[in-house]
């Protein structure tokens, strides 16, 4: 069943172009979600909610004007295109439109498989009392969240393009106490697909691993401060690479120059280990999709090779207005949002080395185990992120756990300081939020050497 | 919107359960410009219910933006499904109270022309620029305008109106000079178009931007630190879990077992403030439909209170004190109003510390249960009452708590973050770490 009656859609989109709009797009979604938290050893909240809405974008030159709405009223969504249209106020040359359903390659996903909510109570309470069984536990609290969104896009080149897609994501947040001393531990795997993803989860194995993490940090010496080489591990040490180079190839942050790498194409951007990717095409990830949401199918897009920046993520506002080919990366949070130029799977491509060597070339510094979250501020480059899990390296070997480490930089010179880079790629889930809001991304990386990192710390 | 929400309250009620519920809905105009132009221009209006079913004690959630009734019948069909899973939760009720109530804000102003709006809009970008030619971009630029109306509804007959207006601008400057690069930005709000102060958002970002050209880093060390209001609140909002009784609750409130114990500086007051004269808002009652009045939570240093909703008071064989927070896709939950940190036995500034205007990476970089953070900050150098240089590219580390312990009132009136809903008199922190070359 369709969302919004194409006719109304050819209404909406007659009217954007009466009023002068070089192009017009209607984004449709329909999006279902429910989401259970397990608390103090038993469900707490459990709920439910589709949200609903239609967004309309008109765009004059390089100028986007986009109105929402909850309702798909056919004189409620005239009356916003009027709205908008009266912003520009000049007349154009409307055409009725036979739109086309977009036909593209769909990246293999897991099945959307439901379970009832009895099976997922089941599942959640046998990690509770598997984290449990360590006395030092003094809360567990998972969140299961399932998402089924579906979106419709028309435009006014006749273009038609839907697509359904299932979100399913397991969170985990462990703490831990001895005395005064408290630590936390987290773990979120999510991937595009339904209760399949999480029956392929080693509930055994990420248990041990959150127990481990507390533990560690628990009982950890403040981390030493200064400038030192730093090896930070695979999956989520990916998140630099998001946000300290990342955004700033988004066309977002590019077209307003806002980014250090805006006239950086073709040049030497990081050290010539490092290849990174943006791909919307791996099977079942996270930040995968087969369309993007201005229904352009999405692609595996090389963004620097060997230290040369090769693309920017571009969407159609960005090609607009840097020249940069769209990558099938327009992105939003939902209709209340115009689509940006935003990442889907990024990472770092594997590289030569052992995990081994990168640790002994290190005579002092420390090992980032596991990465927290971070930001970025695009113009000047600047990031910080914090280190869940952080040891020291002490002539090449890893000794004692240390905690409070934050790493903070510029995007360009992270990216020249990479010297080594190893061959242990892996993903994971995440949520990235911009001005398009909080969308699904997943960060990667294999384990990096940065030769220089300023570590905050306290000791 | 009233006579809706009582039919939905009508099923529930045919199903023997109760429930309230919460309906918002907005009506917004957003533009931003690039290049002298408006680059975006947005337009939008929504609504959103939420209904909280309690069912022979067990809590079931759900929402829609959807208002046709399918949708609103679904809406209730899935909550009480929802509340079949959970388990009883005898200290969850919906409040014995009723009555309407309302906080309406609506201020006379005069229709303002959307071309005059266009235009100062488009001065958020182009002003700065003219400032100084090292200005390269004004990345993050706005002017907003929002109609907001709230109500809450629930099947004991209480029900509440909020309604608002509000406007808003902001401004950045990046800027460069030979390679370096610095940013800024700075907001401003207001509940009249008139009272939008433009020019302030305009110079702040630049003076700012054009200070943090010349940042260097400091040695690692050990430094007196004073925050900015907007830095403090941003700092004391991070850890808000120490005044909350739900985090108690979920074991993670370190202060949970210290009321009546001295927990900060005995020299500080901390109270939440609903209906401050200074506030921007006022917020007159909670998301239970309780009224609400100011509460002591720290009195010379000793912790009387945390925040309270009927469930957790009832956990913890107290009264609420109407600190319930829910929006219409959320569970019950608390949340504080304003915040006023007020100080005695004031002492002189010291002759050599650190402001912070900035600070990045506060929420990934914090514990909230242990109190410790570490964070990116900028700022400037202060010596005998006169900047002497801008500092960044260092980090700051501590833990809450002990800093509370270790401060220094240095002035008795208290001065307002830029949102207008944090109040505290300057304070001098002693021996933050700080990691830089």
């Amino acid at each position: 069943m369709q969302l919004l009656k194409s006719t109304i859609a050819n209404d909406v989109i007659f009217e954007g172009l009466a009023q002068g709009a070089d192009f017009v797009d209607v984004f449709i979604e329909r999006t279902h979600n429910d989401s259970m938290v397990f608390k103090n050893s038993r469900a707490e909240d459990i709920q439910s909610g589709t949200i609903f809405g239609v967004g309309i974008r008109l765009i004059y030159g390089e100028q986007s004007l986009y109105g929402y709405t909850n309702s798909i009223d056919r004189e409620e969504l005239l009356r916003i295109t009027k709205l908008l249209g009266a912003r520009i106020g000049k007349p154009g040359t409307p055409k009725t439109l036979n739109f086309e359903k977009l036909q593209y390659p769909v990246i293999p996903t897991l099945n959307d498989k439901e379970v009832d909510a009895k099976a997922k109570l089941a599942y959640l309470k046998k990690i509770d009392d598997r984290l449990r069984q360590d006395s030092k536990v003094s809360q567990v609290m998972l969140s299961f969240t399932k998402k089924k969104q579906l979106i419709e896009i028309y435009n006014s080149d006749g273009l038609f393009a839907t697509e359904e897609r299932p979100y399913i994501r397991l969170f985990h947040q462990l703490v831990m106490k001895d005395g005064d001393l408290q630590s936390e531990a987290f773990h979120g795997p999510g991937a595009i697909g339904g209760w399949e993803f999480v029956e392929k989860l080693n509930v055994e194995e990420n248990c041990e691993n959150l127990i481990k993490q507390a533990t560690t940090t628990l009982y950890a010496a403040p981390c030493p401060g200064g400038k030192m080489p730093v090896v930070i591990d695979n999956g989520f040490g990916g998140v630099i690479f998001h946000e300290a180079c990342g955004h700033l190839l988004e066309t977002t942050s590019v077209e307003k120059k806002a980014s250090v790498f805006w006239d950086k194409m073709g040049e030497q951007i990081a050290h010539t280990s490092v290849t990174a990717l943006d791909d919307g095409t791996v099977p079942g990830a996270w930040g995968s999709l087969s369309i993007d949401d201005e229904g352009m199918p999405t692609q595996k897009t090389t963004l620097v090779e060997n230290g040369i920046l090769k693309r920017f993520i571009s969407d159609r506002i960005g090609e607009m207005k840097t020249g940069h080919k769209r990558t099938g990366s327009g992105r939003r949070q939902s209709y209340k949002f115009a689509p940006a130029s935003r990442m889907r799977n990024t990472y770092i491509a594997a590289g030569p080395h052992e995990f081994s060597d990168l640790i002994t070339s290190v005579p002092n510094g420390i090992y980032a185990k596991k990465m927290g979250g971070g930001s970025v501020d695009p113009s000047t480059g600047q990031f910080n992120f914090s280190v869940q899990e952080a040891y020291l390296i002490e002539n090449g070997k890893i000794t004692r756990p240390v905690k409070g480490a934050t790493l903070i930089g510029t995007g360009p010179e992270i990216m020249s300081r990479i010297s080594m880079v190893g061959k242990n790629l892996e993903l994971m889930a995440g949520m990235c939020g911009s001005v398009s809001g909080s969308i699904p991304t997943t960060v990667g990386q294999p384990a990096l050497k940065v030769d220089e990192i300023l570590v905050g710390g306290n000791a | 919107m009233k006579n809706v929400m009582e039919k939905v309250l009508n099923q529930v009620v045919d199903k023997n359960a109760e429930a309230d519920l919460m309906f918002s809905s907005s009506r917004s105009l957003k533009m931003s410009s690039q290049k002298g132009a408006i680059s975006t221009f947005n337009v939008a209006g929504t609504q959103i219910l939420g209904i909280r079913v309690i069912k022979d004690g067990r809590v079931g959630l759900s929402y829609t933006e959807a208002m046709d009734d399918e949708s609103l019948s679904l809406m209730v069909s899935k909550a009480l499904q929802n509340a079949e899973t959970t388990v009883q939760n005898h200290d969850e009720k919906i409040l014995n109270i009723s009555g309407s109530i309302s906080d309406e804000l609506s201020l006379p102003e005069a229709e303002v022309d959307l071309a005059l709006k266009t235009a100062r809009a488009i001065e958020l970008e182009t002003e700065v620029r003219k400032l100084d030619p090292r200005v390269t971009s004004t990345p993050y630029n706005s002017y907003s305008e929002q109609d907001y109306l709230s109500h809450y509804l629930s099947t004991k007959g209480r029900f509440t109106t909020y309604k608002d207006k509000s406007y808003s601008v902001v401004s950045s400057a990046v800027m460069d000079e030979k390679g370096k690069k610095s940013s800024y930005y700075d907001f401003h709000t207001a509940h009249v178009y008139k009272d939008l102060n433009f020019k302030k958002v305009i110079d702040t970002a630049f003076f700012h931007a054009k200070n943090l050209l010349d940042e260097k880093a400091l040695p690692t060390g050990k430094y007196n630190v004073r925050f900015t209001e907007d830095s403090l609140k941003s700092l004391i909002d991070c850890f808000s879990n120490f005044y909350s009784a739900k985090s108690a609750m979920d074991k993670m409130n370190p202060w949970a077992s210290n009321i009546g114990e001295q927990v900060i500086s005995k020299d500080l007051s901390i109270t939440d403030h609903p209906t401050f004269e200074r506030s921007f808002r006022t917020s007159k009652f909670d998301s239970e439909g309780v009224e609400r009045k100011p509460l002591e939570l720290i009195k010379d240093g000793v912790l009387k209170s945390l925040y309270h909703n009927s469930v957790t008071a009832t956990h913890f064989k107290t009264q609420t004190t109407g600190h319930a927070s829910r929006s219409a896709t959320s569970p019950l939950g608390v949340y504080g109003t304003d915040l006023l940190i007020q100080g005695k036995n004031v002492k002189p500034l010291p002759d050599k510390y650190l402001e912070v205007i900035q600070m990045d990476g506060l929420y990934s970089g914090a514990n909230r249960v242990t109190g410790d953070f570490s964070v990116a900050i900028k700022g400037y150098v202060w010596e005998y009452g006169k900047v002497v240089s801008t500092f960044g590219n260092i980090t700051m580390s501590g833990k809450l708590m002990d800093m509370l312990k270790n401060v220094e009132v240095v002035g008795s009136e208290m001065k307002a973050s830029t949102d207008e809903s944090f109040f505290s008199v300057p304070l001098i922190f002693h021996g933050i770490s700080v990691a830089g070359t």
